[in-house]
């Protein structure tokens, strides 16, 4: 009953900037929309033990690789936001067995020092991603010959990415696949006794959180329309750990929670970003002290069967 | 910073280059010993370590600085703050999430954020600078050694000499070393865990605040001086072997050679990559670090 109540109140929440109609509220709603598949991505991870802190630099991938295919090779929009998902998608199939051999906080440390190097590149492979001074003129996104130039379009964009991604995640989770990746967090040795392959799963799991990164990347650049390195680094990391901890790992609905509850604060807090980082530093302890299990277990209070 | 002017000849480049390595490494060492204190014993990440490291910086900027207390007087009291507030944040914070790595990783985060805001809004935004309390230069097989971070370095190795007398002679260190190896046994034979998770970080935090306030006057001082220092004890703590001590120390000279040498011979973004690529490597082909003992 909660968790109907909780998706009532988020469908009345999506439909609110067309009631308010400023652009300022159809800004915070589409970075919202945004950063869900990217936090969803994020999550995927989170479900089977292994904290990713490469995702930023995914969906910089994303973003960078959309945006050049388009600039550069003239692809259209929606195809090159597809390719441009594809890439860290690559990246993270060739990485993968290497990187998910590696557990726990070495796999944070990997994963960190992996997302350096990329962001580091995109600063200075100045030729191809334009360095610290930003790549400028990415064109705007167009589908079946309808340009969107507003920002209620990309509002739409991004709640149809954000809902497809939440409903494949969420498909992934009901699955017999969900069970496995779950298992591979309870107790690996059983699931392997059981004859899962651990490893291709993980990558699999990690291939499919890169390409959800690297959607919500294209999206972003497009809505944009400029990009330089410095959304793609550590403060993003600390962003989408807020959001996992603040929504909580239990549910694919958490992060969507987290992500409601999280994006708007640097909005809201604009002129005052150190207090936006000391609520969210309280945020962090206050969940951590008191409700480990973040929002979501306030309305799912069952623990589905392990 | 290699002074590149200065030195003549090969054997002077060489030198320098190990010079600086050791004058950082040490540092480094003290930062990686309570990060690697923490991690052995209480199985938390301390992503905070870099601000306690700040707030020892900002304890000498406040009481050399400001109320012109002695400087040797004043590390000493800007270090045993920090621990004291260690204490206090082992006992509130870390205690219910110990051995619990996610949890105990996103709190340290938690409070490193915290802190970082809370001296963002005490000192605001510029970058502060304290005098520095010894200047001039000499040198050894023409290597250029600065007299401030001979300072830093003779003070540093007193501390590190002090810290491996109570890990091995005296009873709370002994106790400590018994939880690190065997928590369960360790509290069967009457170690009350508490004290020693209180102790460790504290101790920590002791470290860091120390290696903080004697950096003040040589790097500028501002929210965010933590962390770098906090990554690179992270980096030496995973060439050492997360909870090993030894691994700690050689990690940290190795790290402070490693760097000094790369700085040398490439530029410094170079240097960076270069230096990530080598953790990737290091995680990758030795896990458990290279002094590291297998866990369980």
């Amino acid at each position: 009953m909660k968790v109907r109540a909780v998706y009532a109140l988020i469908l009345l929440l999506a439909a609110l900037p067309w009631f308010i109609g400023s652009r300022y509220i159809f800004h915070i709603a589409t970075m919202i929309t945004i950063m869900i598949p990217l936090v969803l991505g994020m999550h995927l991870m989170v479900r089977i033990g292994q904290l990713s802190l490469a995702h930023p630099a995914f969906w910089g991938l994303g973003a960078y690789a959309s945006a050049l295919l388009t600039m550069r090779l003239g692809m259209p929009p929606l195809l090159s936001l597809l390719v441009g998902a594809a890439v860290p998608s690559l990246v993270a199939l060739a990485v993968g067995p290497i990187f998910l051999r590696i557990k726990g906080v070495f796999f944070v440390l990997l994963t960190f020092a992996f997302g350096e190097i990329v962001d580091l590149i995109f600063q200075e492979w100045t030729g191809l991603f334009g360095g610290n001074s930003g790549l400028y003129g990415i064109p705007k996104f167009s589908i079946l010959g309808l340009r969107l130039t507003q920002i209620p379009h990309y509002y739409v964009l991004g709640l149809i990415a954000a809902i497809l991604v939440y409903l494949l995640m969420r498909a992934i989770e009901r699955s017999d696949v969900g069970a496995i990746l779950e298992s591979l967090n309870e107790d690996e040795m059983l699931s392997r006794s059981m004859g899962a392959n651990a490893l291709a799963w993980r990558v699999a799991a990690f291939v499919v959180s890169a390409f959800a990164a690297g959607i919500s990347g294209g999206i972003y650049a497009f809505y944009i329309g400029f990009l330089s390195p410095d959304p793609f680094g550590f403060q993003t990391i600390v962003d989408l750990i807020v959001m996992v901890t603040v929504g909580g790992a239990g549910s694919v609905l958490g992060p969507v929670l987290g992500a409601i509850v999280t994006v708007p604060l640097p909005e809201l807090l604009r002129d005052a970003r150190e207090y936006q980082l000391m609520i969210y530093g309280v945020c962090l302890i206050g969940f951590m002290k008191f409700a480990k299990q973040g929002l979501i277990s306030f309305i799912v209070d069952k623990r589905r069967g392990a | 910073m290699p002074h590149k002017g200065v030195a003549r000849g090969e054997t002077a480049v060489i030198a320098q280059m190990i010079v600086n390595g050791l004058l950082g490494g040490l540092i480094y060492v003290i930062m990686a010993l309570g990060f690697t204190l923490i991690f052995g014993i209480m199985r938390i990440v301390n992503f905070a370590h870099g601000e306690f490291y700040m707030l020892g910086a900002v304890g000498v900027l406040v009481l050399f600085g400001n109320f012109g207390m002695n400087y040797f007087v004043a590390v000493v009291v800007a270090g045993l703050l920090t621990g004291a507030l260690g204490v206090i944040a082992e006992r509130v914070l870390f205690r219910s999430v110990v051995g619990e790595e996610m949890p105990g990783m996103i709190m340290s985060l938690g409070l490193s954020i915290i802190l970082q805001s809370v001296v963002l809004l005490a000192l605001g935004p510029e970058e502060q600078t304290v005098a520095r309390p010894f200047s001039g230069i000499w040198r050894i097989a023409g290597a250029v050694v600065p007299w401030d971070r001979t300072v830093v370095s003779i003070s540093a190795i007193i501390i590190l000499v002090a810290f491996y007398i109570f890990l091995k002679f005296s009873r709370l260190g002994l106790a400590m070393q018994a939880v690190a190896q065997d928590p369960t046994t360790a509290s069967l034979m009457g170690v009350e865990s508490g004290t020693i998770y209180a102790s460790a970080y504290g101790i920590a935090c002791l470290l860091a605040g120390l290696g903080g306030a004697l950096m003040a006057p040589i790097y500028t001082i501002g929210p965010y001086m933590g962390q770098s220092p906090m990554l690179k004890a992270f980096v030496v703590v995973v060439i050492g072997g997360l909870g090993s001590i030894p691994g700690a120390m050689l990690g940290g000279l190795l790290l402070g050679l490693t760097e000094s040498v790369l700085a040398t011979l490439m530029d410094s973004t170079t240097a960076l990559i270069a230096s990530f690529g080598v953790v990737l490597l290091v995680v990758l082909m030795r896990p458990n670090g290279l002094l590291g003992r297998t866990v369980r």
